[in-house]
């Protein structure tokens, strides 16, 4: 079950409870992501951890979403000619890399509550990556 | 030459072999100079308040973990540094990308930072990550020893986002060093270099399982695929990775349940504790009387589960020429008192006090795992493990572990 925070410029906080997805908590339906965004820059950083996620954490998950189905619809053409050959193997151990690695930064959010990019961010908060967005 | 150079240690008990930032290795004795403020929360039973550096006179005690499900972010890995205390993170301050975690004990290693191949040189020789070919021993070997011997290294960083290998890191001999990765224990040498080796072994049913629910919301997943992808690793799988759990001092079995026919959901699982016989500071976890057999049903009159319940086995046997001892749970716990009328049936699980495995248990009661025996299971090799760095440590007259508890 994901939870939001929502920051207002006033430095209230509520906390809105996301529907829960029954299964496995690093589970997040893509279409979870609403088509509102508000950019809110802000220099403190929030001392709860966890939430509040940086500019560099979406633009990663939002590239591993497109690796994976990038690479699982390469592994399909490659592996069309030959099931057994290693282009074939090595395109889907690729597709393996990619689903692990957007598993682990799901994880890292939902389960533990931080963005990895929090300690960079807290020292470099006027880098790009480190703009804070919030998801409704 | 004087450097003086004023570093600020969290705790009490974090890595006390301080080396040089400029130059990776330090071959040589250095006098330290550690200016330290006793914590007044700390309520010690008569702390001399002697820090002990072991600068070069290192104990990194080795562990290596064999496990196909990522690095250094699996839950095994989680329990494990929260069983020595204090939650293990990514390096601050360095490359966020970075793999490799660290706690006031504990440094975890990513071994897919020993890369000889990166995704682009993978694809070009045709070779999966699974492959040795895509991997450097040689330098694995060489930084584990170092760090094996108190000497700090500059490791590589294997990017998983980009494919690329990222400038190296510097990485300071811990307390406790676990390499986890596909390859722990392939090559001889590293192999001889750890101290504890585990092996995690999930069967070919679970491994579907997990992975649908890891990926089946992913855009681009679909059950054909999730299952071609395993398919498609499977030879590598085999020929490579899986002959290593011969040499693994525990193996953690993970299988479906035999208590649900036909079950397939993969939520219900029968986990086995496979324990090597004779190894050094270890000694195998057993149920009611060691080296018998043993099939047990805590459920009963004492205890009510609800279904599909409990059942517990353990005995004697032989896996791949080596005597071991098995200890098998199949089923979930549903509520504490069921955790804790098992832990209390359990003997040699290393605790420091009664119930210690329910606490670590509860402690993360949202990992995955923690109403079954992989959760139990890790949890309980945490602390063998933790027993058997006190042994080793204590064996080599280092500083007690009570002054550096967290």
């Amino acid at each position: 079950m994901a939870t939001l925070r929502l920051h207002s410029l006033t430095g209230a906080r509520e906390e809105i409870p996301t529907p829960s997805f029954v299964s496995n908590p690093r589970m997040l339906s893509p279409s979870f992501h609403c088509n509102k965004k508000r950019v809110s820059r802000r220099m403190t950083v929030n001392a709860m951890g966890g939430g509040a996620k940086y500019k560099g954490t979406l633009m990663r998950e939002k590239q591993l979403t497109e690796m994976i189905e990038k690479k699982v619809t390469e592994a399909k053409q490659v592996c069309e000619g030959d099931e057994t050959s290693d282009e074939c193997k090595v395109a889907w151990d690729e597709v393996e890399e990619v689903s692990q690695a957007k598993a682990d930064l799901r994880l890292r959010l939902e389960v533990e509550k931080k963005d990895p990019l929090e300690s960079f961010c807290q020292e470099n908060p006027e880098t790009e990556e480190c703009k804070v967005y919030e998801d409704w | 030459m004087a450097v003086s150079t004023l570093y600020t240690t969290q705790a009490l008990n974090s890595a006390c072999s301080i080396s040089t930032p400029a130059k990776t290795h330090v071959g040589f004795h250095q006098k330290q100079v550690v200016f330290y403020r006793r914590s007044s929360k700390r309520v010690g039973g008569g702390g001399s308040g002697v820090i002990t550096c072991s600068a070069g006179d290192s104990q990194t005690v080795v562990i290596g973990l064999a496990a196909d499900s990522g690095c250094g972010k699996s839950t095994f890995m989680r329990r494990l540094t929260s069983v020595f205390g204090g939650a293990a993170e990514p390096p601050k301050g360095g490359n966020p990308d970075s793999n490799t975690l660290i706690s006031d004990t504990t440094t975890v290693i990513c071994l897919d930072d020993y890369h000889s191949l990166d995704r682009t040189g993978r694809k070009e020789k045709g070779v999966t990550a699974l492959d040795p070919r895509a991997n450097d021993f040689d330098l694995m070997y060489e930084q584990v020893k170092a760090l094996k011997s108190g000497i700090a290294v500059d490791k590589p960083i294997y990017n998983h986002v980009t494919g690329l290998l990222d400038p190296p890191e510097l990485i300071k001999p811990p307390k406790i060093l676990v390499i986890e990765g596909l390859h722990p224990m392939f090559d001889d040498r590293v192999r001889d270099l750890l101290d504890f080796s585990i092996y995690l072994d999930i069967s070919n049913e679970v491994k579907f399982a997990w992975k649908i629910q890891r990926d089946m919301a992913e855009r681009g997943h679909s059950l054909e695929s999730i299952k071609a992808s395993i398919e498609a690793r499977k030879p590598d799988f085999d020929a490579y990775i899986d002959p290593q759990k011969q040499y693994a001092d525990a193996v953690i079995e993970v299988l479906p349940t035999q208590l649900i026919p036909d079950d397939n959901e993969g939520k219900v699982l029968r986990v086995r504790l496979i324990m090597k016989e004779g190894v050094e500071n270890f000694s195998p976890v057993y149920l009611f009387d060691e080296g018998s057999t043993i099939s047990w049903i805590p459920c009963g009159r004492k205890l009510t589960c609800s279904y599909p319940g409990i059942k517990f086995h353990y005995g004697p046997d032989t896996y791949f020429g080596n005597e071991v001892s098995i200890l098998e749970m199949d089923g979930q716990f549903d509520r504490l008192d069921e955790l804790i009328y098992v832990e209390s049936h359990l003997s040699n699980i290393s605790t420091k006090f009664y119930g210690e495995v329910t606490q670590q248990m509860l402690k993360h009661a949202d990992f995955p795992g923690s109403n079954n025996g992989t959760g139990l299971f890790q949890t309980i090799v945490g602390l063998k493990i933790r027993d058997l760095y006190e042994q080793i440590t204590s064996s080599k007259a280092a500083a007690p572990l009570e002054a550096t508890k967290a």
